[in-house]
């Protein structure tokens, strides 16, 4: 238990049973009032923001969270397998958490993930990532004018929308959040 | 970097407001920055120092969090509307955004005046003063009362909510964490908190008025409604100002510090806290009719010179004095 006026921003709170995240603190005194202090809080597993105003002197539940290197090993269409690569041990995380990441994690890559006890909150998949297309048409002649786009796969599976230009075989960055085609990157 | 530019806007807005009043025909008043007792206020944490004398001894004093007890002192002695720009001090206060422990504060009492007079005189006072032409200044100010804005914002009825369990249990369905003994007044500041002050338009000033009764202060309360003459203002969502219509009741006044007073001690008892000697003589005055304002410079310079936070324009600020011992 911590005081709610020694929250700060990255404290990991316990609201309603539910882990959160501090991400905006600030202090407010009402005219004649007592000292508050207004949060903004995330949750790290749905990315739900919260608004909580809490006085100074009410009791808040900090817990410790922390962050862990893990292996991404496969999907079995349920869950995530992971691999911690300090001990080797193997955790399982249910996809349902973390909907669509099997499009942008890629197999046998390390990922640093957020635990707090054995929950998995957060998997950090970095904003910008280099993919293989591994499936797209060649542009007919003519086609490769800029703002035509085309359909491809990449090596995850993600499809999305790639300028003419790009042929199958090449690497492509990726925005990860919007999981749009960024620029097409030479070895 | 000391900003010389702020400097000469700060010097530009207090010889302006100086004008202002001064053309008004207020005095202009200088009081006493340490002050060896202090009006019960539990809220706000002060700063003590020691006076030494041979003959005297040793006698603490305090930094004042506001020039209100020596302004009503004089007003109550037949001073007429006065003002005073004036350094004040408030202990325990977060760093940096929009606080500093020592501020800078402008003080006006208008005689024969109530909080509503109040308003148009600030908005006029903050227009003319002007050392820029900042955007919200070219709207018209939002006058709204406490129970609009709750009814518009967190969707509470605040004549309703007069009842305790019914205040609480608007408290629970926005969501909000209420333990399980609490004051009216806390259960409204959550509210208030989380859903009023923080979506008041933020484009214009905004004169919030006519504040719960619950929330004891030395406003006068309305004789049918369980409000106080009292207002706050905003720009940007910061909040600049407050005025009241100055309570005269002696009785009153009297009762009201005694009950802060219990407060303060009880509270300080509990953390072990030092406790100020408290000074109950101005419920002994004569306070004629009139209507008392509070600005802060600093906060009302921020918002007509641009920027987020005041650190930038107050050269040495404590954040950054902290920083560099």
């Amino acid at each position: 238990m911590i005081k709610a006026g020694q929250i700060e921003k990255g404290t990991a709170l316990l609201i309603k049973g539910q882990p959160f995240l501090c991400i905006e603190r600030e202090f407010v005194n009402p005219g004649k009032g007592s000292a508050f202090v207004r949060l903004k809080l995330k949750s790290p597993a749905t990315g739900q923001t919260l608004s909580e105003t809490m006085k100074s002197q009410d009791n808040a539940e900090d817990i410790t969270i922390e962050d862990r290197t893990f292996q991404y090993l496969y999907n079995d269409g349920e869950n995530f397998a992971f691999m911690n690569v300090e001990n080797y041990e193997q955790i399982e995380v249910p996809m349902k958490s973390f909907e669509g990441y099997e499009y942008i994690m890629k197999d046998g890559e390390t990922y640093r993930l957020t635990l707090w006890e054995d929950q998995v909150l957060d998997i950090q998949v970095p904003s910008k990532v280099v993919y293989v297309v591994t499936e797209t048409e060649d542009a007919a002649r003519g086609d490769t004018v800029q703002g035509v786009t085309k359909d491809a796969v990449l090596e995850t599976g993600l499809k999305i929308r790639v300028p003419g230009f790009i042929k199958q075989g090449e690497k492509v960055r990726v925005n990860t959040e919007t999981r749009e085609y960024l620029e097409r990157v030479n070895d | 970097m000391i900003d010389f530019k702020a400097q000469r806007a700060r010097s530009e807005l207090y010889k302006n407001i100086r004008s202002f009043f001064l053309d008004r025909d207020y005095l202009e008043v200088f009081t006493p920055t340490l002050s060896p007792s202090l009006i019960p206020e539990p809220t706000i944490k002060t700063f003590s120092t020691l006076f030494k004398n041979e003959f005297v001894g040793e006698k603490e004093f305090y930094l004042i969090p506001s020039p209100e007890i020596f302004m009503k002192e004089m007003i109550a002695s037949g001073s007429g509307s006065i003002f005073q720009i004036s350094t004040c001090f408030r202990n325990s206060e977060q760093l940096g955004d929009v606080h500093n422990p020592e501020f800078s504060m402008l003080e006006y009492y208008t005689m024969d005046f109530t909080d509503k007079d109040s308003i148009e005189l600030t908005h006029e006072m903050i227009k003319e003063t002007a050392i820029s032409n900042p955007s919200w200044l070219k709207n018209e100010p939002l006058i709204i009362t406490m129970e609009e804005a709750m009814k518009e914002f967190a969707g509470v009825d605040l004549l309703k909510a007069q009842e305790y369990e019914y205040l609480r249990s608007e408290a629970e369905r926005l969501n909000l964490y209420v333990p399980d003994s609490e004051s009216w007044e806390d259960t409204f500041n959550r509210i208030f908190l989380t859903y009023v002050e923080t979506s008041l338009p933020k484009d214009r000033e905004v004169y919030l008025c006519d504040y719960p009764s619950q929330i004891e202060c030395l406003a006068k309360d309305y004789p049918d409604r369980p409000y106080k003459k009292r207002w706050e203002m905003y720009i940007k969502g910061i909040e600049i100002a407050n005025c009241y219509d100055e309570e005269r009741d002696k009785d009153k006044i009297l009762s009201y510090y005694k009950r802060e007073q219990d407060i303060l001690e009880k509270e300080r008892k509990a953390t072990g806290e030092a406790i100020s000697k408290a000074d109950f003589s101005f419920a002994s005055l004569d306070m004629p009719q009139c209507s008392g304002g509070a600005i802060g410079l600093d906060r009302l310079l921020l918002t007509e010179y641009g920027g987020d936070e005041i650190a930038p324009i107050l050269s040495f600020p404590m954040c950054s004095m902290l920083k560099t011992e």
